[in-house]
């Protein structure tokens, strides 16, 4: 089976944002770009199925920047993946999602694919808008908040359960289809020492930006950081009684929830 | 022209480390210290991940990195527990030897099966009766036809209970000193190898140390690095290669205790400000700051010029004198900033101090390291 994996280089989540001084983009500088979260959750399910089904391959598809958007693909590779296609795209952070899933689809679309996954929403702007993009783009059937994705060699088949706020619904489909992962079997592996060295020298194949790309279909108004929270108040105690009774004191007498 | 940056290669490198240390070792820093428990879990995961015998070259199923590479990793892992990065880089120590020593037919019989498992190996030079005096061990290797008889006691070895393979320092002839010092592979199952209990430690609780008894152990001449006499050169050259990596773990311990002193010194309040606002603490943090700097900076200088193809004697030396000494200052610090708190076993920074003190005395104690700094820096004024 052909496999792709979308990946997108997200902030690591230990990063602090700062907003850029046109107060419409994020300040790349100094902030460190991962491969997390739900797509590193599609590229383990993507090493899973190639690992299940002999003669499979892993293609990792990356669509952004340098140097992130390299770093991200040879990271896919020290895990497992076996080619790796960068989409060169415009510099800063986030971007419009229509834009990214068209660029996408365009790398997609020249290689082989029985089956694309992405993670059901990026890491860092959860816009979830990719994967259903792909699929109209691509004009194949896509599923999101996909868990516990399995072949079914028998049928030619692909089973998998859909994560719902009732419980799952079991879906199948042929292929080629898009699949927006939630969670693959098992939660995620690290790259050993090996790999990573070996991905360092890896052929990381590049598609240059279009030279006329559309025009994004959205993009933001405004970036501000939270106001500083404040109110919060320590209470010293020395018992749990007495943090009790300090604790209804305040409620009934300076916050006023009780009477 | 001088560069500090790390390359990408560098970096990923040193992620893998941080991660494997946040998410596998950490989480379990205080247990393994309290118990205590040698977390064999934990040192599988690491050696899958290619952590554990990071010198060993790629064709005998080693990481094959460079000394700077190896700090990178070391002070990561370090900065998370101590204890458990000594028994993950001990097979470094324990294997150097046949790095240095060992003829590439032994190289390959004895790296690649212990490198494509999960193994660990000791380095046997330390005895009872003295550690820093190493010219003066006692145990003694005697010469029987095609093989020698081992006959002696080594003490307070790193993993020995666990470990599959030893490389062991005997004499053929304590009359002769350094001389008369020669090196020997021995796997545990040989006949007459024996470790003693655990020993219950001050620090680095996690690891595991024991004595090694050697009792009449038969050992082919084979098994021999290098010639008679050659030994003493070979662990020396060994510990030339093994102390840089010590001053990282030093850097990552120090690091961490900073790391905590500074985060603490932000939240505790005193006299109506956090405590990060009272000058007194401002100057012990900027002073933990700058023996961290500077640990970590001798530490990359130690380790590229060994790389360069130096001998890094005496730069490794201060390396590792100056970053064992300063772990010890800056974990004294961290428990000062953190006040009553940091004297407790609940909060993190006492164990640092425990972990720090080792190594000062480990791979060569600070007098040594002093008398060989010194050594080396008067020949330059003679």
């Amino acid at each position: 089976m052909e496999i792709v994996v979308c990946i997108k280089p997200v902030p690591e989540a230990e990063t602090r944002l700062r907003v850029a001084p046109d107060g419409r983009t994020l300040d790349p500088e100094g902030v460190k770009f991962v491969l997390a979260g739900y797509d590193e959750s599609a590229l383990e399910q993507a090493l899973l199925l190639k690992e299940s089904l002999p003669g499979s391959k892993v293609h990792a598809v990356a669509y952004g920047p340098a140097p992130r958007t390299e770093e991200v693909l040879r990271a896919a590779v020290a895990l497992g993946a076996d080619l790796a296609t960068w989409v060169e795209g415009p510099p800063g952070v986030g971007g419009d999602p229509v834009a990214a899933a068209r660029a996408l689809a365009g790398a997609i679309a020249s290689v082989p694919h029985d089956l694309v996954l992405c993670g059901k929403q990026a890491g860092d702007d959860e816009a979830g808008i990719v994967p259903p993009a792909l699929g109209e783009l691509l004009a194949a059937p896509d599923f999101g908040s996909v868990v516990d994705l399995r072949w079914d060699t028998s049928a030619s088949r692909l089973t998998f359960l859909r994560s719902t706020e009732a419980g799952g619904e079991r879906w199948e489909s042929p292929t080629p289809c898009v699949i927006g992962l939630q969670q693959a079997w098992n939660d995620p592996r690290t790259a050993k020492l090996p790999n990573i060295l070996k991905s360092r020298k890896a052929t990381i194949t590049k598609r240059p930006m279009e030279s006329a790309p559309p025009g994004p279909r959205s993009e933001p108004a405004k970036f501000e950081l939270p106001p500083p929270r404040t109110g919060a108040r320590m209470v010293e105690f020395k018992t749990p009684e007495e943090a009790a009774q300090k604790l209804v004191r305040i409620l009934r007498e300076d916050a006023k929830v009780f009477p | 022209m001088v560069d500090f940056s790390l390359s990408a290669d560098q970096e990923s490198l040193r992620d893998l480390a941080r991660k494997f240390a946040r998410s596998d070792m950490a989480p379990h820093a205080a247990e393994c210290d309290r118990t205590p428990r040698f977390p064999e879990e934990i040192y599988r995961k690491a050696y899958e991940l290619g952590l554990m015998n990071l010198n060993v070259p790629v064709e005998f199923g080693g990481s094959g990195l460079k000394v700077f590479e190896q700090c990178l990793i070391v002070e990561e892992l370090a900065h998370a527990c101590g204890g458990m990065t000594t028994s993950v880089i001990a097979n470094c120590l324990a294997l150097e030897p046949i790095l240095l020593g060992g003829s590439p037919e032994q190289q390959e019989r004895f790296l690649k099966p212990f490198c494509a498992e999960y193994n660990f190996a000791s380095f046997g030079l330390t005895e009872p009766s003295g550690g820093s005096d190493a010219g003066g061990l006692q145990t003694r290797a005697r010469r029987e036809g095609d093989h020698y008889v081992l006959d002696g006691e080594k003490c307070f070895i790193t993993n020995a209970p666990h470990a599959s393979l030893f490389t062991v320092f005997a004499t053929v002839d304590p009359s002769r000193r350094t001389k008369g010092i020669t090196a020997f592979v021995v796997p545990r199952t040989a006949r007459g190898v024996s470790t003693g209990k655990d020993e219950e430690k001050m620090g680095h609780r996690a690891s595991s140390t024991s004595t090694v008894r050697f009792d009449g152990v038969e050992v082919p001449v084979n098994d021999r690095l290098g010639e008679e006499g050659e030994g003493f050169s070979i662990a020396m050259r060994t510990l030339d290669q093994t102390r840089t990596p010590i001053g990282a773990l030093a850097t990552g311990i120090a690091q961490a205790a900073l790391d905590l002193a500074a985060a603490y010194s932000l939240k505790r309040q005193s006299f109506g400000k956090p405590i990060s606002e009272h000058q007194a603490i401002q100057i012990k943090l900027a002073n933990m700051a700058q023996a961290v700097h500077a640990a970590r900076l001798l530490t990359w200088q130690a380790a590229w010029t060994i790389d360069q193809g130096g001998k890094g004697t005496l730069e490794s030396s201060i390396a590792k004198c100056f970053a064992s000494d300063s772990a010890l200052h800056v974990a004294d610090e961290a428990i000062q900033t953190f006040g009553g708190y940091g004297y407790m076993k609940e909060y993190p920074v006492e164990k640092l101090l425990r972990d720090a003190k080792l190594t000062q005395i480990y791979e060569g104690a600070n007098e040594i390291q002093r008398t060989v700094i010194a050594r080396e820096l008067l020949r330059r004024y003679a």
